[in-house]
């Protein structure tokens, strides 16, 4: 559809930082819930990039 | 730590009489909607996906695979996170079609009912496992719980009456709460409170193990600094390949799993909130993975005798806390309770849709929804009663991650099927159907077939090949790959047939694609009632399609082909939620059939408009700036000031322009996708006449509309449809030629008369001469005799030739009126020229007397001719005197007007018909008796007053209270 642009930045995006964010997740020397951080605020993200699209969502549909 | 059965058995009793009471009171309405409909509600109710493998096993898993288990959790994670984009897709043809199932979604998709059959049978093969899984951990956990009071052989057996007791509570309640056709609240309540349950239990036991085993963060990090082997563990496994297989079967799993389709699909939650699971429910996975790992750390610091798949079980157990242990307990049981209802659940609709219902026959006489509820409860129970022999069959051999990994491994087998539904449309139902089969047959042969039979090797062609879950990694990737190799090779390199290519088109909607328009053979709402009556029967037919109708806001009357494609779509959608997708089709195919040999390549040109209308928010960039030009397109069209309208090659009209709705006064919405013989009279016989002839052009075709004539010229040309077939599309210009014709008829008459005049001029000449001749031998006569007959004769002679003079001295200056000079004219008294035409007007005393009012003024000066001005005057009077009655009043009135003057000459006569109104200033045409006029009075007074640049015109009735007389106005322009 039409975010399908974004989506493909993203997984670039994804491919390029991986392995520094999951070498960083899974550093022996950091904390076991470095991984549940990363998850955390991959959450957050989500919350607030949802949360502002609500109103055009409730727009969508006008007829079916 | 030990507990006796008796109280197990009757928490658990307990419990689920809770879980089942919450269902109750909410199908009862007693629990508020804001609570029902609440999105924490839903998502928690999502949380079913946690099965008591969530619960248990993964901290198995976490012991196995270290970070990798969170795989689990991150790959579903991931899918819910993406909802708007991977999922929304089939959220909304869930919701459209009313799909009930993932093999429904399949058959949808794929046009098969084989398919259907053989995903049904694939999904009761892997989830046998899945459900056996739930009953051992329920079974196992109790085990461990009376295992000191009992026995090993009596444990056994009353594991064994307790996992039964449990499936025969658990059937009931499924039977009760999830059997019906409607929105299953109660079902969705109650879920949503195991979930709850679930998610409290695992991190009551999360902060048991961290601030109660080891003291806190600090505490935490201090024993993993002395035993720093439990670190290494979390690490290690995660380079290797098998934590990358495990994330791609976790992600399938979030949408291949029958019970998750269940639940985020067909109950609705997804549908309306898409966006809020986009971060709730990895949050809700976020929570249940967070404890893992002090769970699983604790148990081995507390050297918990038991599996590590059971350590949420056995640290409070073996911590000393009786009511967390209680609690760790009820949490399994939950997580076992959810899964198993909703597997089941979907299980049984598949079973219903793709196995019985096509096998039997349902009697359209009898209710058919009590038939359907009645089957359902037979098969829910049937579903129980074989997960529990299944489970027996088993002898808890495997641990519950090898359960769980057989059943998600054959699961993935419809990830590539799956991901075609909205992402390629190419792909058919053979290499699906190949797909599965191959990918079902390894999985079936490297897993299913070791764990039932016990073997763990095969010889084929001399290898020896390694069977069993320790090679579960292997033969994911092998039956995967294969399956999708066979799927995308056999899609690539077979043909789709026309069913399949439309159900592919409406399944990537979102896409601008080309729906293809096929042709239905019923005409009307009413007919298609009537053949569903046959296998519905009446009133079953009756109600779908009402509320078809209702749903798409048709009216009953309906006969547009393009809305009746829709209404049979939507009642087939309706009747898939009722009977499933295979028993739908089957049903609309044989009685109201697609006729599909007409449609071949013809685009659906309303239903692509009609979703780029729904779908123009979405748009963005080029697309956008594509539909804004299309927009622009359509409007100039539509707003052109010439009637338009483009018809299918199967004479559909695909455009109808508001100058043609409002040349033809039909409406565009009316007629917009309906057939070209479904238009009134008399467009449908012009238009489909010029759409059918070859003929590019169609000049003035006569018609009738509102009692009048019209004339429509027409104009054709053709729109490149598809090439293969040399079908065209026409575009059909139609335009109202009926005021040139009219115009064009007037003109001729003009010409007509104007040859008449040049004609009459010549012979009026040609007459003068003789006429003279016969006037002065008629006077000689006088002359020479006495004799008073012949002097009576001759009288006549002189006055009939006298009258041919007058007529043709009429004709004469009329056919000359043109030539005279304006230059010439000179200021002239009009009151003079009153009297003067008054005075003459008054020799004649046969005719009726009446009185002449000349009312004009002296100083009424304007410049012309005099003697054509008395000409004119002498022709008005004389016709007012005709018109008038014995000593009528004639009046001729005057007065200036800025620069022209204005005379008026009314008589009080019965004034002129209204039809003749129009027609009395041309040549020859006279009310009057033959002989007594010619016709060519007034026409001359016309032509004399516009020598004069004045104007002549006739109102009738001059007195418009009494409706009697007529009034000539003459306005002559003061200079010249």
């Amino acid at each position: 559809m039409n975010n399908q642009r974004l989506i493909i930045l993203l997984l670039l995006g994804a491919y390029v930082f991986s392995p520094t964010i999951l070498t960083w997740m899974i550093n022996p020397d950091g904390a076991w819930y470095r991984p549940f951080i990363v998850w955390a605020i991959v959450i957050l993200i989500a919350f607030f990039t949802q949360g502002r699209d609500k109103p055009v969502d409730s727009n969508k549909n006008p007829n079916v | 730590m030990n507990f006796e059965l008796y109280q197990i058995a009757l928490i658990s009793i307990g419990y689920l009489l809770l879980v089942f009471g919450i269902a109750h009171i909410t199908e009862r309405g007693w629990i508020p909607d804001s609570v029902v409909h609440h999105p924490v509600t839903h998502v928690l109710s999502l949380g079913i996906f946690a099965s008591a493998w969530a619960f248990y096993g993964v901290v198995d898993l976490a012991f196995q695979f270290g970070y990798g288990a969170l795989a689990y959790y991150l790959g579903t994670g991931a899918l819910f996170l993406f909802a708007p984009v991977v999922l929304a897709p089939l959220v909304e043809l869930t919701r459209r079609y009313q799909v009930r199932s993932l093999a429904d979604l399949l058959v949808f998709r794929y046009h098969s009912l084989g398919a259907g059959a053989l995903v049904t049978l694939c999904m009761l093969l892997g989830i046998l496992p899945l459900l056996a899984l739930q009953l051992q951990a329920v079974g196992d956990t109790l085990h461990i719980l009376i295992r000191s009071e009992s026995s090993h052989s009596a444990g056994i057996t009353a594991k064994e009456i307790m996992a039964l007791g449990y499936c025969g509570i658990l059937a009931l309640f499924t039977i009760l709460f999830g059997s019906n056709r409607e929105e299953h609240k109660g079902l969705i309540t109650a879920m949503a409170f195991e979930s709850l349950v679930k998610v409290i239990a695992l991190l009551a036991i999360g902060l048991l193990a961290l601030y109660g085993v080891f003291d806190g963060f600090a505490g935490l990090e201090l024993w993993l600094d002395r035993y720093p082997e439990n670190l290494e563990l979390l690490h290690t496994p995660i380079k290797g390949a098998s934590s990358h297989t495990l994330l791609l079967i976790f992600i399938a799993t979030a949408i291949s799993m029958p019970h998750i389709y269940h639940m985020g699909m067909t109950q609705n939650p997804m549908v309306n909130m898409t966006r809020t699971i986009t971060w709730a429910f990895p949050l809700f996975l976020l929570l249940m993975a967070l404890p893992i790992f002090p769970i699983l750390w604790a148990g081995f610091a507390l050297d918990v005798p038991l599996p590590a798949q059971y350590f949420t079980l056995g640290v409070p157990m073996f911590f000393g806390s009786k009511s967390l242990t209680i609690l760790a307990f009820i949490g399994g049981l939950s997580a076992a309770t959810g899964a198993m209802v909703v597997i089941i659940l979907s299980l049984t609709t598949m079973i219903l849709n793709h196995w019985l219902l096509p096998a039997l026959r349902l009697k359209p006489q009898r209710n058919i929804f009590s038939q359907l509820l009645w089957l359902r409860r037979a098969v829910i129970a049937t579903m129980f009663l074989g997960a529990y022999l299944f489970y027996r069959s088993l002898n808890n051999d495997y641990s519950l991650t090898h359960l769980a990994l057989l059943a998600f491994i054959e699961t993935l087998q419809f990830l590539p099927g799956i991901a075609a539904i909205a992402y390629w449309a190419r792909g058919n139902r053979r290499g699906l159907i190949a797909g599965i089969m191959a990918g079902t047959v390894i999985w079936a042969i490297g897993l299913l077939m070791p764990v039932m039979t016990g073997t763990d090797q095969l010889q084929l062609f001399g290898y020896m090949i390694p069977l069993g879950v320790e090679q579960w990694h292997n033969v994911a990737l092998i039956s995967l790959g294969i399956n999708t190799l066979l799927f995308v090779g056999i899609s690539v390199y077979t043909p789709q047939s026309e069913d399949e290519l439309y159900s592919a088109e409406l399944c990537t909607e979102d896409e601008i694609s080309h729906p293809v328009r096929q042709a239905l053979d019923v005409h009307s709402a009413a007919e298609i009632t009537q053949r569903l009556s046959e296998p519905l029967g009446s009133a079953t037919a009756e109600k779908e399609v009402d509320l078809a109708l209702n749903n798409l806001n048709l009216s009953v009357n309906e006969r547009r082909p393009y809305a009746l494609r829709r209404l049979r779509d939507q009642i087939e959608a309706n009747l898939s939620g009722l009977v499933g997708i295979h028993v739908a089709s089957g049903i609309m195919d044989k009685h109201v059939p697609f006729r599909l040999a007409e449609t071949r390549g013809t685009i659906d040109i309303n239903l692509i408009e009609n979703r780029l209308g729904q779908y123009r928010t979405h748009l963005t960039g080029m697309a956008a700036d594509l539909n804004n030009l299309r927009l622009h397109h359509r409007k100039t069209l539509q707003e052109l000031p010439m009637a338009i309208c483009s018809l299918g090659h199967d004479q559909e009209i695909l455009m109808w322009n508001s100058a043609m709705a409002k040349l033809t006064g039909i409406d565009s919405i009316e007629v917009t996708g309906s057939h070209l013989t479904a238009l009134a009279e008399p467009w449908q016989e012009l238009i489909s006449n010029f759409s059918d002839s070859d003929c590019d052009r169609l000049p003035k075709q006569p018609i009738q509309l509102n009692a009048r004539s019209h004339w429509i010229s027409l104009h054709k040309a053709s729109i490149e449809g598809h090439l293969a077939t040399g079908d065209q599309d026409q575009v059909l210009l139609l335009e109202d030629v009926t005021e040139t014709q009219l115009l064009e008829e007037e003109l001729l008459h003009s010409e007509r008369l104007a040859t008449v005049g040049r004609l009459s001029a010549g012979v009026a000449h040609e007459i003068g001469n003789p006429v003279t001749g016969i006037a002065c031998l008629a006077q000689n006569l006088q002359y020479d005799t006495d004799n008073p007959e012949v002097l009576e004769t001759a009288k006549q002679i002189l006055s009939q030739t006298d009258r041919v003079s007058r007529i043709v001295h009429s004709l004469v200056s009329f056919s000359h009126s043109g030539q005279h000079k304006q230059q010439e004219f000179e200021l002239i008294s009009l009151q003079a020229c009153a009297a003067e035409a008054v005075n003459l007007l008054s020799l004649q005393k046969e005719k009726t007397h009446v009185i002449y009012d000349n009312l004009l003024e002296e100083s009424l000066i304007a410049p012309g001719d005099s003697q054509r001005l008395i000409q004119v005057f002498i022709n008005l009077l004389s016709n007012a005197r005709d018109a008038s009655p014995e000593q009528g009043r004639i009046t001729i009135d005057g007065f200036i007007d800025e620069d022209k003057v204005i005379i008026e000459i009314s008589d009080e006569g019965p004034g002129i018909a209204k039809e003749h109104l129009e027609k009395i200033l041309e040549p020859f045409f006279t009310t009057k008796e033959p002989g007594e006029g010619t016709g060519l009075g007034l026409a001359m007074v016309y032509s004399i007053i516009e020598d004069h640049s004045g104007e002549l015109s006739v109102d009738s009735p001059a007195d418009v209270k009494r409706g009697i007389g007529a009034r000539f106005t003459i306005e002559l322009p003061r200079e010249i």
